[in-house]
């Protein structure tokens, strides 16, 4: 098996899931991204994620208990994965180490 | 107040998500939607909406294949993928097994179809079980006769007196006409065209296209056509509204198109239909005139019974009743009291429309040729001795090869298979067998159909779009193979692991026996059908050469003479002055098919009842009987120098019979036709001056009726016999003079023999159906003989080695391999010929004039079966016998 990799808007997805660890459930997670990218996205996007990642290992997740929200629908919390942690620093040091050699020259600065 | 996502998405989402991820889903999808509908009920309602069709994706959708993981779906992949692993293995035997199995299945399929398109016919029309036809049945002189027509006035008494008859509708066969449009000099012609009554549609649930159904044939010189007929007549398409001129008389209005008739019904050649009214006679109230079949439809929910009951009543209250205005002294006591003596009868019965195509005895008159439910039955049993060849077929090569599966069944079972296990998995094979036959065989039923489609005079189409067709047809392949696979399956399991897995497993070979048996069933069919064959074949070239009574050869007929009108006689004497023509003679009677016609005559100048016969009377001229090949026996022909000849009769042999004379007695005896009017002294009498020897006017499977020739002038047909010699030449001479005297009339001709071989078409059908299926179950027979003789030799290939190194000679051994199986061929031969020779005799009892089956045919059929057998055998016999038994010998 080679390695899993990571799509941009699943590791949005998977930043989220590490910023409210345990607390992360496909709502909170929707509403946190539309905030921040302030462009509309679909629920089911961040399902397909959850979903993808769940299957490749980087979050795992639990049912929460019943509560009278939601009709009684338990929510299911997402948890980040040691394989997720590790992907997520893997991504940020490879963009970071790359954003370094772009040349100050290039911008005049 | 609570509110509610969109119902259906709602709903749609439920359904097909799949079950882990639906409590989830549906929480967050529930809580986004409360959420946005405090802002925005709408949007709300669309994103939640989206969103739903957004998760219609894999990977979200769940299985909808039924969760089925027991083990019996398991095995049952395991075996349908051995049985398929093993069939590949043996191309040639599973060869000969799906090609046996879908011959016989291709072959039983069309015979299936053509049985139910017998079963169908006349079915099709609205209420079709509740259509009666009046016929009669006259006994006189212990001659019985059934009609297909009755009297005119019979509608009309049941119209009156018969309140459950709901519809009433009197046909009138009108023969061929010529149709000629307004602004046209040319006539075309229509072959089969009929008068009918107004209710006719009605009665037949018969759709007009264009018209009123309920009043198309209410006035008379009315008429209506079918799409073909109109295409003939008004390639344009506007026909309703125009006229067209009937026999160059007449103009009719064209008053409605009517749908195609359809294929598998009475009416199948009808093209034209006149409205009854049109013709003075139908109007008329006398019931001489016995030319009108009748149709009655009953009242929903009445009883046939009560038209039987009115019909058996119909003689005392109307017809008696009518009689006794012209016949002194005539009563229903006397007419009762002259039946009981005599033994003569005549009465009306019904007879289901249904029952008219395969149930009904030989009527005269009917609307074409009926045929038999003897047919259906005989092919039902071709179709299912072919089914029943190809299913032994299989179970024979299966069984034979089971020596071969030993050792597999061994190790199965001591590896722990059950037995029912076993036989599932055979049944298995068998099932993946039967349906690749089934799929080859439908692919070359389809392909075959127009062939069939020709041979059996039909027009079948395969029902490809019926539901219940294709469930016959998977469920008739299950069963096929369930059949057929459980012998072998419960011959293979039943080995005994320790036998069959010693060397060989030769000693686990059962089934020998009942193998045997099969290969004797399967030759006593073929051979039984070989016999038949010959049989109908022979019956038919009989009736082809029988001495007819007439000459059919080199007479030349045309049709539509009257169109020359006047100049008819002018026509036949310039004709008659040509080198190449002996006789010409003008009548509207053949003894083809042609009209038909039956008068009632009074014998000597007492009307009375007893003396009353009913004959056929065919008008013609003087040079008839010289032309159509007639031989008098007695008296004279007519005399064109005699005036008093118009008032001369020339009867059959069977009006004698009828007479109760001898053909010299019956000189000179006087009737009359003409007992209605008042004044009987007067009345207008014929003598016999001629009696000719009986000639077959009807189908040879029917008797020979009553008949007399009369001088008349209604002549349609000119008849013309010609000299040996170049027929189109002289036919083109012939025209030559038509073009002359009857200009821009249409000049349409047959010869005789031709029209004779028409009437036999059904016998020639079934003759040709016959032998197609003959040819299609030996072949079977001996793909399933090959195989066998083919595992046969491969069995004994050691012990054909040792023979020969022990000195034995090639013709010997093949000698030694062939003569089992012609023991089993001889067997079937003493099985089948006697139950052919009583099945075909059976057959025979059809026809009026018949061979005699002769020994020849069961000598021949066997030895065609001991050739076939020899030739299908030997090659393998005589291969295994060459085959060097060092080969043979070195091999464990």
């Amino acid at each position: 098996m080679g390695e899993h990799s990571l799509g941009e808007f699943e590791e949005l997805v998977l930043l989220f899931v590490a910023a409210f660890n345990n607390e992360a459930y496909g709502v909170l997670i929707l509403e946190n991204l539309e905030k921040k990218l302030e462009r509309k996205i679909n629920i089911s996007a961040v399902h397909v994620a959850l979903k993808r990642m769940e299957n490749k290992g980087f979050v795992e997740s639990d049912y929460g208990g019943i509560t009278n929200e939601r009709g009684g629908r338990r929510k299911k919390y997402y948890s980040i994965t040691a394989t997720g942690k590790k992907m997520l620093d893997r991504q940020y040091e490879l963009r970071t180490s790359i954003y370094k050699e772009i040349p100050k020259i290039s911008f005049g600065q | 107040m609570k509110v509610h996502p969109p119902k259906l998405a709602w709903k749609f989402f439920r359904w097909f998500c799949r079950k882990d991820y639906l409590e989830e889903i549906e929480g967050d999808l529930v809580e986004l939607f409360e959420k946005r509908y405090e802002t925005s009920p709408g949007s709300a309602r669309r994103r939640f909406t989206w969103s739903v069709i957004r998760y219609f994706r894999p990977g979200f959708i769940r299985s909808f294949s039924p969760v089925n993981n027991s083990n019996a779906t398991t095995m049952f992949k395991n075996n349908l993928k051995i049985a398929w692993r093993n069939l590949k293995r043996q191309p040639f035997f599973t060869f000969l097994n799906t090609f046996g199995l879908a011959t016989g299945i291709a072959g039983t399929l069309l015979i299936s179809l053509f049985i139910y398109d017998e079963l169908r016919f006349d079915r099709m029309f609205s209420d079709a079980e509740r259509i009666y036809r009046v016929n009669i049945s006259n006994r006189i002189a212990g001659e019985t006769n059934d009609y297909a027509s009755v009297s005119g006035p019979l509608a009309n008494v049941m119209r009156q007196d018969f309140p459950q008859a709901q519809l009433i509708t009197r046909f009138l066969e009108s023969g061929s006409i010529l149709l000629r449009k307004d602004d046209s000099q040319k006539n075309v012609k229509e072959d089969r065209v009929v008068g009918v009554d107004e209710t006719f549609f009605d009665m037949f649930g018969l759709r007009l296209l264009q018209g009123n159904e309920a009043t198309a044939l209410k006035e008379p010189k009315s008429i209506v056509l079918t799409p073909t007929a109109m295409e003939k007549h008004f390639p344009d398409g506007d026909a309703i509204g125009k006229s067209l001129t009937i026999d160059n008389g007449e103009d009719y209005l064209v008053t409605g198109i009517v749908e195609e008739m359809p294929k598998s019904s009475f009416l199948r050649d009808y093209s034209v239909f006149i409205s009854l009214s049109s013709y003075e006679d139908a109007k008329s109230l006398a019931w001489n005139n016995w030319s009108y079949p009748t149709f009655v439809k009953l009242a929903p929910g009445t009883d046939p019974t009560v038209l039987q009951d009115f019909l058996s009543t119909v003689k005392d209250n109307y017809l008696i009743p009518w009689a006794m205005t012209f016949i002194p002294g005539l009563t229903v006591e006397s007419s009762r009291q002259s039946e009981k003596e005599t033994g003569n009868f005549m009465r009306f019965y019904s007879l289901a429309l249904t029952d008219v195509h395969l149930h009904s005895p030989n009527i005269s008159g009917e609307f074409n040729i009926n045929s038999d439910v003897q047919n259906v039955y005989i092919l039902f049993f071709i179709g299912l001795f072919l089914i029943v060849l190809a299913s032994v077929n299989f179970m024979n090569l299966s069984t034979a090869r089971s020596l071969k599966r030993a050792k597999e069944v061994g190790i199965r079972k001591t590896l722990g298979s059950s037995r029912p296990g076993l036989v599932r998995q055979f049944l298995t094979e068998a099932g993946l067998v039967a349906f690749i036959s089934l799929v080859l065989a439908v692919l070359a039923a389809t392909l075959m159909l127009p062939y069939f489609n020709e041979l059996s005079g039909k027009s079948i189409s395969m029902p490809f779009d019926n539901l219940v067709f294709w469930l016959i047809l998977l469920l008739a392949t299950l069963v096929l193979g369930l059949i057929s696979g459980s012998y072998p399956a419960f011959l293979m399991s039943r080995f005994a692991p320790h036998i069959a897995l010693k060397s060989g497993g030769e000693n686990s070979l059962k089934g020998g026996k009942v193998r045997n048996i099969l290969v004797i069933v399967q030759f006593a069919v073929s051979i039984f059908l070989i016999a038949s064959t010959l049989v109908v074949f022979q019956q038919l070239s009989f009736i082809q050469n029988k001495d007819l009574g007439f000459k059919k050869d080199q007479v030349l007929i045309i049709d539509d003479a009257d169109a020359a009108g006047e100049q008819l006689e002018s026509f036949k004497n310039e004709v008659e002055r040509l080198a190449q023509v002996e006789h010409v003679s003008l009548s509207r009677f053949l003894p083809t098919p042609s009209d038909r016609n039956g008068t009632t005559f009074f014998i000597d100048d007492a009307m009375n009842t007893d003396n009353a016969i009913i004959i056929g009377n065919w008008r013609v001229d003087h040079d008839y009987i010289p032309a159509i090949g007639l031989e008098l026996i007695a008296g004279r022909n007519f005399d064109p120098q005699l005036k008093t000849d118009s008032s001369s009769l020339i009867i059959n042999e069977s009006t004698l019979q009828m007479l109760n004379m001898t053909a010299d007695e019956a000189i000179g005896t006087r009737m009359t036709s003409d007992f209605r009017r008042e004044d009987k002294e007067n009345a207008h009498f014929m003598t016999v001056i001629g009696v000719v020897k009986n000639f077959h006017f009807e189908s040879l499977r029917n008797g020979i009726d009553a008949m007399s020739l009369t001088l008349g002038t209604d002549a349609t047909k000119a008849i013309i016999k010609l000299n040996p010699g170049d027929f189109s030449g002289s036919i083109a001479k012939i025209e030559a003079i038509w073009d002359e005297v009857a200009t821009g009339q249409l000049f349409s001709y047959y010869f005789m023999d031709d029209s004779f071989n028409q009437t036999y078409e059904a016998e020639q059908r079934l003759g040709r159906i016959f032998i197609t299926f003959t040819v299609l179950s030996l072949f079977i027979a001996c793909l399933g003989l090959f195989g066998l003789a083919a595992f046969n030799a491969e069995k004994r290939s050691k012990e054909i080695g040792i023979r020969k190194v022990l000195g034995a000679s090639v013709s010997q051994i093949t000698y030694r391999l062939s003569i089992d199986f012609l023991k089993l061929v001889g067997l079937s031969i003493v099985l089948s010929i006697p139950l052919a020779w009583y099945a075909m005799n059976q057959w025979l009892q059809d026809f009026s004039y018949r061979i005699e089956i002769s020994w020849w045919i069961f000598a021949l059929s066997a030895l065609a079966a001991v050739a076939i057998s020899i030739l299908t055998v030997s090659q393998q016999s005589i291969r295994a016998a060459l085959t060097n038994p060092v080969k043979s010998l070195k091999v464990e």
